[in-house]
């Protein structure tokens, strides 16, 4: 198995699609990064540091909204780069044991979307402390934040990572499963948070982007599917971290059974 | 140097009952047949035959409706290092094409568990270690047939599937193959190739197994099935009635070419020799005329009644 991780990881880092990921990550946190010092007060928008833990925390984890977006991205592509470039014949040459493939690619994608959360702390640690000093801040209130800040987002990206494998393992075709995983996320889910938690009263919670916001400590992610407001009741993290591998593993094992299984041909 | 080990062991191939149907069509239809150790064996057919259906579900990349195919006893997925044991060729196009050549097989050692140095021996192998830096996006078909047998030779195995594996490659590619093949063969290990080259296959293969519409024609050995089995000979005499009224009695197939010219199909030089002495017939040529391993693949494969015909399988 650690031999198919690496030969997993390897794939990965030897075909541009997963460094695009990273790249576009560490992007986004430079967004975030930027939003973290825009504040709008009675219709004037400043450029200023932020000073209240709410908004230092904010711009620890600005690589959030990123890794909503882009953890899962990674995980269809682990798997559906499989089918676009029909390479998936010579990885169960060398390995015809279909759920061992699964696994370690799971595995593999949980690893790279780690990557990618280091790469967007490192955006925040080169870009946002700068900022912040030089807009007058206090950095070491900013640190304070790390601790409380940084797990959550690890878990959220490994855990969007591996419920993006389930989405991929789903949808054989990659450009269908990254709009389904980004669609999911940033369409479907705030419209069921509107319809079924405001006229049916049902616990949305569970749902992938729910869940995330609780495994990452309650960042709000700015219009990315966190419809049922801020201040919303979250599950613990926990419990969102139990959703979130339910909602990748569960895809995962419907999609085994439906979609890899089947005659490659 | 050789980057091939002697020591690899071939283990034979067995298909059994094996059948394969895609809804209402029938790919594979019962078939059986088997592969030895130390032998180039053919596997030819014309276009869906059956011949990567079959392939493909000797590799476990095909779920088979009803029975077995199994390498030296075993199913493909029960072989512990599979890398090891079996080298396949599929098809030319299972590649990233962004990926380098040479991180393509050092993907595939790290899976297998295959020192990385085995790499770069399978790359000059091949000829392509000055292009190994080189994205397969800018391949040739050939260039990436010859990659796709690196990557089969990664393991060193023991039993080698090939499909098609001269799609692309150069008359010098061709002749590299065969020898590289028949050098293998020697060495004891169990190959299977299929080609529609026939020309190729006639000097490469020890055996072959036909295949049409998802069922076996024949097997066995090329050298027996285009010679002693469906030889004919070629008579020029004066008396060409008599002759044929001789093979006739024999029990052979006499057809007359012209005037002076029969050919006495069935017949071997050995088998109608001894009735021509004794009959003191004057011929003035006597020439054997093997069938073709072309002309037996057409005769098996294009009958109109070849739902009718009985399986030969001659042994070696």
């Amino acid at each position: 198995m650690i031999q198919l991780v690496r030969s997993e990881l390897f794939k990965l880092r030897t075909t541009p699609g997963p460094w695009v990921c990273v790249a576009v990550t560490v992007l986004l946190t430079g967004l975030g990064i930027t939003t973290s010092f825009i504040v709008g007060h009675h219709g004037n928008v400043h450029f200023t540091a932020p000073t209240t833990p709410l908004e230092l925390r904010n711009l620890v984890g600005a690589g959030y909204e990123a890794g909503v977006v882009m953890a899962p991205v990674i995980g269809v592509i682990c798997i559906t780069t499989e089918y676009r470039h029909r390479i998936l014949t010579a990885t169960l040459l060398l390995h015809p044991r279909r759920a061992e493939v699964i696994t370690a690619k799971v595995v593999a994608s949980g690893i790279w979307s780690l990557v990618m959360s280091v790469a967007s702390f490192a955006m925040v640690a080169a870009m946002g402390i700068p900022l912040l000093v030089a807009e007058g801040g206090s950095v070491s209130a900013m640190l304070h934040q790390v601790g409380p800040v940084v797990p959550g987002i690890l878990a959220a990206y490994l855990l969007l990572a591996v419920y993006g494998m389930g989405i991929g393992t789903l949808v054989r075709n990659q450009i269908a499963g990254v709009i389904l995983a980004l669609g999911i996320t940033l369409v479907l889910e705030p419209i069921i948070v509107a319809i079924f938690s405001s006229l049916a009263h049902m616990d949305v919670n569970f749902l992938p982007s729910r869940a995330t916001q609780a495994v990452a400590g309650g960042l709000v992610p700015r219009g990315t599917g966190g419809g049922g407001g801020a201040g919303a009741q979250l599950l613990s993290w926990w419990l969102g971290a139990i959703a979130l591998v339910c909602w990748g593993v569960g895809t995962a094992f419907v999609g085994y059974f439906t979609t890899f299984r089947r005659d490659v041909t | 140097m050789s980057v091939l080990s002697s020591a690899a062991r071939g283990e034979p191939i067995e298909v059994r009952s094996l059948t394969k149907q895609f809804g209402k069509v029938t790919a594979v239809n019962d078939l059986t047949f088997s592969v030895q150790p130390g032998r180039i064996t053919g596997f030819l057919g014309p276009n869906g035959a059956g011949k990567t259906t079959t392939l493909r579900i000797l590799l476990d990349l095909v779920e088979s409706t009803s029975g077995s195919c199994t390498i030296g006893g075993r199913r493909y997925r029960d072989i512990e290092d599979p890398a090891r044991h079996v080298g396949a060729v599929l098809e030319a196009t299972n590649f990233h094409p962004s990926r380098r050549a040479r991180a393509h097989l050092q993907m595939m050692a790290i899976a297998a568990g295959i020192e990385r140095a085995r790499v770069k021996e399978v790359l000059e192998l091949v000829g392509l270690a000055a292009d190994a830096h080189r994205k397969v996006g800018g391949y040739s078909l050939g260039m990436r047939q010859r990659l796709q047998l690196a990557g089969a030779l990664l393991g060193d195995p023991g039993v080698l599937v090939l499909d098609e594996p001269s799609n692309g490659l150069d008359p010098q590619g061709i002749a590299w193959l065969r020898d590289l093949l028949r050098r293998l063969a020697r060495e004891g290990r169990t190959i299977l190739v299929s080609s529609h080259l026939l020309a190729e296959m006639a000097q490469t293969v020890d055996d072959v197994v036909i295949v049409s519409r998802g069922r076996l024609r024949v097997q066995g050995p090329l050298s027996v099935l285009t010679t002693e089995a469906h030889s004919s000979m070629r008579v020029r005499t004066p008396e060409p009635e008599r002759l044929a009224a001789l093979g006739r009695g024999a029990g052979f197939v006499p057809r007359l070419l012209s005037a002076d010219t029969v050919l006495v199909d069935g017949a071997t030089p050995e088998a109608l020799g001894p009735i021509l002495a004794a009959s003191d017939l004057v011929v003035y040529e006597l020439v054997q005329v093997s069938q073709d391993l072309e002309s037996l693949f057409l005769e098996l494969t294009t009958s109109m009644t070849e739902a009718a015909r009985p399986v030969e399988v001659l042994q070696p």
